[in-house]
């Protein structure tokens, strides 16, 4: 079927940077082994330096073609061996969105629309085609009342969603998200998650790092879970939160999962562990109710 | 320390008015957190403390003194602001010399500053990166490293514009020791945060602003219970709140201890 259709396989995946004096770090991941199919959603969590970030960038591409260092093991993005391609080849297929949006801006423009359309006119996409796209990808990153605007005068949200909707207008099949939440307020990061959705549920492979466990709740279908450089488990999101001990990663579990299992250990619920903010609401109700 | 706002406004030379009449007073120690969207003002206020930003109009009172009477480098030796970005406020080729810059610009005494430097890298696990460049620290640590270098100046006040962005479980435990350490010290702590867990743990008062405009200003529980009023700023309330609330909790509860609580009530009460 073709939705189950792998379009990332990473396989014994070690890598160590070079540092600028000449030696090489400790291993900054250690045998990564995990694969995504066509259309997950897929978060990569874990506590700061866990490796969220080198694993991003190892799938666009960035490790090892920027980023110098050991790396061991192999990474097939789409059919092609990250080694072997170039990063300009594999940012047609697979965008990085990065945590810092600012790290995203070309600095070369004064419009939000000139900066979506940035990437298209190196390509030389025909200018009729380069407005509509622009056009389309304002609308679906909630942006379109903002395309005159200078990008440097935009809130925090509105700025990453920017970066966002510059990767997108591109047409990768799959985007990897950096943490881009991390610096914004509940309702940006809110934002970035519901576009992130809608974009998935076009058929985009998403997989993004992130670390509040609420919305990785919420939005994902897949996890995998990281820690001290190395991989703790990987698989549907609802069996992984399920058995997952979030303290021993120094992670806080959904309080979707703290209140359904304090249910289950109290006997006053015998079904699946609650994800989601309406799951958790409608057990409770039917608690309430018996 | 009595801190006294009176109708302050602020505009940016642009024109663009950020600070649309606040009136607030801060007295004692009792830990603030200043929460709202993105633009809502919370930078523009908490640069108002020290001076580094001056009322366009209305006044700003320290133990009575006008904030006109002195200048930014001279407050800063009683109230400190610790930049949103890391970057904004690093500039020295180490740790020491960082944690040492305030401290030696205020004139303290090297005794003191050592002692202080020791005392803040300590507090900030910073101890064992003194000789490191700060370039060469993680972004958290980076944080960490600003906040020291304010803390190392002892100021009886000081303001930490965003420290939760971006960091995770162990990160936002050692804010709160410190938050914990400095108040136990007799430090009033300000603290803008996006976090509301971390917001409900750590602070008692709550102030609210919403486009330039202070809209609630409350113990944290009963903040957390307006509804209405954070959802015109496009504040959540944390998730545990939420789901009290669609379960029609009389009380607000903003952990799990307060739903258990709430819940096992309303258990007993259908029986």
């Amino acid at each position: 079927m073709d939705t189950k259709k792998i379009v990332i396989d990473v396989k014994d995946f070690s890598f160590s940077y070079l540092m600028s004096d000449g030696e090489m770090q400790k291993k900054a991941v250690e045998n990564i082994n995990f694969q995504v199919c066509k259309g997950e959603f897929f978060c990569i969590i874990g506590a700061n330096e866990s490796g969220k970030s080198t694993l991003c960038n190892a799938l666009v591409g960035l490790i090892p073609h920027f980023f110098q260092g050991d790396m061991d093991g192999e990474i097939t993005v789409l059919g092609e061996d990250t080694r072997k391609s170039t990063v300009a080849d594999l940012t047609s297929k697979i965008g990085l969105v990065f945590q810092d949006p600012f790290n995203q801006l070309t600095y070369t423009t004064t419009s939000v629309a000139e900066e979506l359309a940035f990437g298209l006119g190196n390509i030389g996409v025909p200018r009729e085609e380069m407005y509509r796209r622009v056009n389309d990808v304002a609308k679906t990153m909630r942006i379109d009342h903002l395309l005159q605007k200078n990008p440097l005068e935009l809130s925090g949200g509105q700025v990453q969603r920017v970066a966002l909707g510059s990767v997108f207008v591109m047409n990768p099949q799959i985007i990897v998200l950096d943490e881009c939440t991390a610096q914004l307020d509940p309702l940006g990061s809110k934002e970035i998650f519901d576009v992130v959705k809608v974009l998935n549920e076009r058929g985009i492979t998403v997989v993004m790092a992130d670390n509040d466990m609420e919305r990785v709740a919420e939005y994902s279908d897949h996890v995998l879970v990281l820690h001290n450089n190395k991989q703790v488990t990987w698989g549907e999101t609802r069996e992984v939160f399920t058995n997952l001990d979030f303290s021993s990663l120094n992670l806080n579990p959904p309080v979707y999962v703290s209140i359904s299992k304090k249910y289950i250990n109290q006997g006053l619920w015998k079904k699946e562990v609650a994800i989601k903010e309406k799951e958790i609401i409608n057990i409770s109700r039917e608690i309430l109710e018996r | 320390m009595k801190i006294q706002f009176t109708d302050l406004h602020f505009s940016y030379p642009s024109g663009d008015e950020a600070l649309k009449g606040i009136s607030l007073d801060f007295s004692g120690t009792e830990p603030v957190a200043l929460i709202g969207q993105n633009g809502s003002g919370k930078t523009t206020f908490a640069k108002h403390f020290n001076g580094i930003l001056r009322p366009t109009s209305g006044t700003l009172l320290i133990d009575g003194e006008d904030i006109h009477s002195k200048t930014t480098a001279e407050w800063s030796a009683r109230i400190g602001y610790v930049f949103q970005n890391p970057q904004d406020q690093l500039f020295l080729e180490t740790v020491k010399k960082e944690l040492e810059f305030g401290p030696k610009k205020i004139k303290m005494a090297q005794e003191r500053i050592d002692e202080n430097v020791r005392y803040a890298a300590q507090l900030c696990q910073m101890d064992d990166k003194l000789s490191v460049h700060p370039f060469d620290l993680s972004p958290t640590q980076r944080k960490f490293c600003t906040i020291a270098s304010i803390i190392a100046m002892d100021p009886e006040v000081i303001l930490l514009d965003e420290p939760t962005g971006g960091q995770d479980y162990d990160g936002n435990r050692l804010l709160e020791d410190i938050i914990k350490d400095l108040h136990k010290k007799g430090k009033l702590i300000i603290t803008i945060s996006h976090d509301m867990d971390f917001v409900i743990r750590n602070f008692e008062r709550v102030i609210v602003l919403c486009d330039g405009k202070v809209i609630i200003d409350a113990d944290t529980r009963t903040a957390f219970s307006k509804v209405e009023e954070l959802a015109s700023t496009f504040i959540e309330p944390p998730p545990v709140t939420r789901i009290g609330q669609a379960l029609g909790f009389d009380e607000t509860v903003i952990d799990i201890q307060q739903f258990f609580t709430c819940f096992d009530k309303r258990k007993k009460g259908t029986i």
